[in-house]
This record gives C-alpha cells, sequence and structure tokens, in this order.
C-alpha cells in the first residue's frame, strides 16, 4: 500500500477518539476534542490530496485550517458565557 | 523508492505518530486541561512534520507550498486556540466553584 494513503488511513482513524470524547464528555472537552479533529482533518486532507495526486484537497486543507480558527475561538467564547 | 522518497516517509511516519498518539491523549486525559496539553505537539510538531514530507517530495511545486501554508496556519494559530480554551475552561470552573 502506498505510505501516503496509510498514512492518511491511520490519520483519520484518529478521529475516533476524538468522536467518542465529543460523544461523552463534558462541555470543555468536547470543545478540546473538536478542535484536535479539525486538526487532524486538514492534515489528513493533505496526505489525501499527495496519495491521489488531486490538488483540491490541499486547497480543501487549507480552507479547513484557516475556518476553524475563528470556529474554535466562537464555540470556546459561547461556552465561556455558558451555553 | 528514491532517496527523496525515504526521507520524505521518514519524516512522515513520525508526523502521524505523533498525531495519533495526540489523539490518545486527548481520549484518556483526566481532566480539560489534560487533554487540552495534546493540541501543542498536534499542531506544532505533527503538522511541521507531515508538511515537511510533503515538501521534500514535491519540493516547490504547489502541492509543497500548500502543505507549508496549512502548517503555518496551523502552527501559529493553535496557541491561540489553545489559550483561549484554558481561558474559558478556567472560567467556567471558577464560575462553578462560587456557585457553590
Amino acid at each position: 500500500m502506498d505510505p501516503w494513503l496509510a498514512s492518511a488511513l491511520s490519520l483519520f482513524m484518529g478521529l475516533l477518539p476524538c468522536g467518542i470524547v465529543v460523544a461523552r464528555a463534558s462541555l470543555m472537552e468536547r470543545v478540546v476534542a473538536y478542535e484536535m479533529a479539525g486538526v487532524v482533518t486538514s492534515l489528513g486532507l493533505l496526505l489525501v490530496g499527495e496519495a491521489l495526486q488531486q490538488p483540491s484537497f490541499s486547497d480543501l486543507a487549507i480552507a479547513l485550517a484557516l475556518l476553524s480558527f475563528p470556529a474554535s475561538l466562537v464555540l470556546v467564547r459561547f461556552a465561556e458565557r455558558g451555553l | 523508492m528514491s532517496a527523496r522518497e525515504i526521507i520524505a516517509v521518514a519524516l512522515l511516519v513520525p508526523g502521524v505518530v505523533v498525531l495519533l498518539l495526540s489523539c490518545l491523549g486527548v481520549l484518556t486525559g483526566r481532566n480539560a486541561y489534560a487533554r487540552l496539553h495534546y493540541i501543542g505537539p498536534s499542531t506544532l510538531l505533527g503538522s511541521t512534520l507531515i508538511a515537511a514530507a510533503i515538501l521534500v517530495r514535491e519540493s516547490l511545486r504547489p502541492g509543497g507550498i500548500k502543505a507549508g501554508l496549512t502548517a503555518l496556519i496551523l502552527v501559529l494559530t493553535g496557541p491561540v486556540i489553545s489559550h483561549a480554551t484554558a481561558r474559558a475552561i478556567h472560567t467556567l470552573e471558577s464560575r462553578r466553584r462560587e456557585d457553590r
């Protein structure tokens, strides 16, 4: 198997622990898991783009990395004020 | 496999391992602060290693530049998000202690 594709698939397996925390933990722990999932997904998309030689996945990765920053800040701000 | 591919994979594997261990850390952390710590290695070390692997493979082609840009965004925003989240955790915990 192509090491890039194998790396991408293993990275996406890392979303499973994040999903478990989002499903079961307290509010702020869910926020932390969501932030981690954003990082993992962004890098996973980079690797998928590299494995399949499709540059569009890299564009998705940049967009996700850019958008997850204000999304996380807004979520944290709402959580701080008490959702 | 050329030397370039070998170097790229040699950078890729530790990057993926760091990210997977960080995800496990988020799962097993005792509280929100402990889980928050694992954002650091993933954004700083994991993203840098993976971007370096792609840069070694692609050099300065668009794919490599995009990977570098993604890693740069994650490196710059990761600490800001961690700090904001830690502040929110502290505020919520202080509020809970006052309510008791």
